[in-house]
């Protein structure tokens, strides 16, 4: 309870802070417009030059970019402008006045700011998915559904963990600042389904930065490809990602000693 | 003059070593995308046979060539020069008694485009050792041929983004401004997919714009798939865009400089 009240408190500093930029928000949506658009464009040359890409239809590759947007809306309106906020405290030791806070660090470092008009980028990635699924025509059960939610659900805490594992290496490497680029780089792997890429490509984007196994991996569940052990191996995956990376947290932290010490 | 470039040079090639950090993962995060392209392509082209004339091979050695001509043509003076007129350290430089933009700005630029092409080096052959492309259609011909379009695509770029920073002067979303531009090169350069496969519509419009020369007509000048018709014309509309390009900037150049007054003053 304590952790929603203080959520909602940041959602309002945050909804402040944006309303203070009306313009830039404006400006902002119409971009992102613009780039749904061009996403649209090149799904559909690619549409108009086959009829599937790796056995997947034009309407899978709309749900799929769909999912993609969820993890991208993760990236640009939470890890980017906290990431940011927490390099910037490393490196002037401001971190100590978040650490005295009575509430979980890991928490108030990673969601402190929140780029909030990004909220009807979470809608907008809903709408793709379900139109979609319905292009796709595929045989959907509730179980693939439920499946399929899960799965996107424990696909963005494996990525969560991952940054949370890369920021607190700042704690060990204080001029490590390019700690997110490393998963910006290959979060564009994320708009298409992993199996088209070659080995190597494919091994990268599934174990050392899983972006496919929040993307291509829901899809594949909805997809009715996937058996139960696998299912359940890659929820297993979800939640032993978050325990790791809240243990490398607190190790990172005990290591912390302010910037002038 | 020259020993002027030498100074900088010399100041702004240390700079970019200091940062060889960033510029790698700053060359990672690029090379993605076209990576990306390339898999998607080649798997579709594979399963089909061809797509629309354009062989799995086509598509390798296309965006094999891609990552080079892209790192010659791109530039970063976005993000040198609009901070400077931003947080007004651009006014130690206008002291000076050469442009800032074209002096200091367009070497710093080289600097890092020639460290990142070293890095791209070995990076790039591992790749071509991967994918495997056949260069049996690339001639000296073709390559020479391309080396002015690379230059011309380049200073077209470089002079519009520098009128797109110097729009700094007067407003404060020039990043926003930014991206927009950069959509447009997405959309008109040839960058996801060789332009013959876009629709009608954007050929036709692409023809008329300068951005195909920042990828698209050196690549297939390289790869000796344009007529002569198509060459003649492509240089044409770039020498024409370098005019309007430069015009631009000098435009917005005088009087940004005119309206600057730094912050503090």
């Amino acid at each position: 309870m304590h952790t929603l009240k203080l959520l909602s408190a940041f959602l309002k500093v945050n909804i402040q802070m944006a309303l203070a930029y009306r313009a830039d928000t404006v400006v902002n949506i119409l971009l992102n417009v613009m780039w749904l658009g061009w996403e649209l464009l090149t799904l559909s040359i690619i549409f108009s030059n086959t009829e599937t890409i790796g056995g997947w239809g034009f309407g899978e590759l709309i749900a799929l970019l769909g999912v993609f947007r969820l993890v991208n809306t993760m990236m640009i309106a939470l890890i980017w402008p906290n990431t940011e906020k927490f390099n910037q405290s490393i490196r002037d030791g401001s971190m100590d006045y978040t650490i005295l806070q009575p509430v979980n660090t890991m928490f108030l470092v990673t969601f402190s700011r929140i780029t909030v008009w990004r909220i009807w980028d979470l809608v907008l990635a809903i709408v793709l998915i379900v139109i979609g699924i319905n292009l796709s025509g595929d045989f959907v059960t509730p179980l693939h559904i439920l499946t399929f939610i899960l799965l996107a659900i424990s696909g963005v805490i494996i990525i969560y963990s991952l940054w949370i594992v890369l920021i607190a290496l700042t704690f060990w490497f204080t001029k490590f600042d390019n700690n997110v680029t490393i998963l910006q780089a290959l979060l564009d792997a994320g708009r298409y389904p992993s199996t088209v890429y070659p080995v190597w490509l494919r091994i990268i984007v599934t174990f050392l930065v899983p972006i496919a196994v929040a993307t291509t991996v829901p899809l594949q569940a909805l997809r009715g490809e996937l058996g139960a052990s696998q299912i359940f191996m890659f929820l297993a995956i979800g939640i032993a990602s978050f325990l790791v990376a809240s243990r490398v947290w607190k190790a990172g932290l005990k290591r912390y000693s302010g910037a002038s010490s | 003059m020259f020993l002027i470039i030498k100074r900088l040079w010399q100041v702004n090639w240390a700079e970019q070593w200091q940062y060889r950090a960033n510029l790698i993962m700053y060359l990672l995060y690029w090379l993605v995308s076209p990576i990306i392209y390339l898999a998607v392509w080649t798997s579709i082209a594979t399963a089909n046979g061809d797509v629309n004339g354009f062989t799995a091979n086509d598509f390798v050695t296309y965006y094999m060539i891609l990552l080079i001509a892209d790192q010659i043509t791109s530039n970063i003076i976005i993000h040198i020069f609009a901070y400077k007129i931003q947080d007004g350290s651009l006014s130690g430089e206008l002291i000076k008694p050469i442009h800032p933009l074209l002096n200091n700005t367009l070497v710093n630029d080289v600097a890092f485009k020639t460290l990142n092409l070293m890095w791209l080096t070995p990076i790039w052959l591992v790749l071509a050792f991967v994918f495997k492309p056949d260069f049996a259609s690339v001639t000296l011909n073709g390559i020479l041929l391309s080396i002015p379009a690379l230059v011309l695509g380049y200073m077209i770029n470089f002079l519009l983004s520098g009128t797109i920073a110097a729009l700094a002067f007067w407003t404060t979303r020039v990043f926003s401004i930014h991206e927009f531009y950069y959509a447009l090169i997405l959309l008109f350069a040839g960058q996801f997919v060789p332009l013959k496969l876009m629709p009608e519509l954007i050929q036709t419009i692409a023809r008329y714009l300068p951005f195909q020369l920042f990828m698209y007509l050196p690549i297939q000048m390289i790869q000796n798939n344009l007529s002569t018709n198509e060459i003649v014309q492509g240089y044409m509309t770039g020498l024409i865009w370098l005019v309007v390009a430069m015009t631009l900037f000098q435009l917005t150049w005088r009087r940004g400089i005119k309206r600057y007054s730094a912050v503090g003053a």
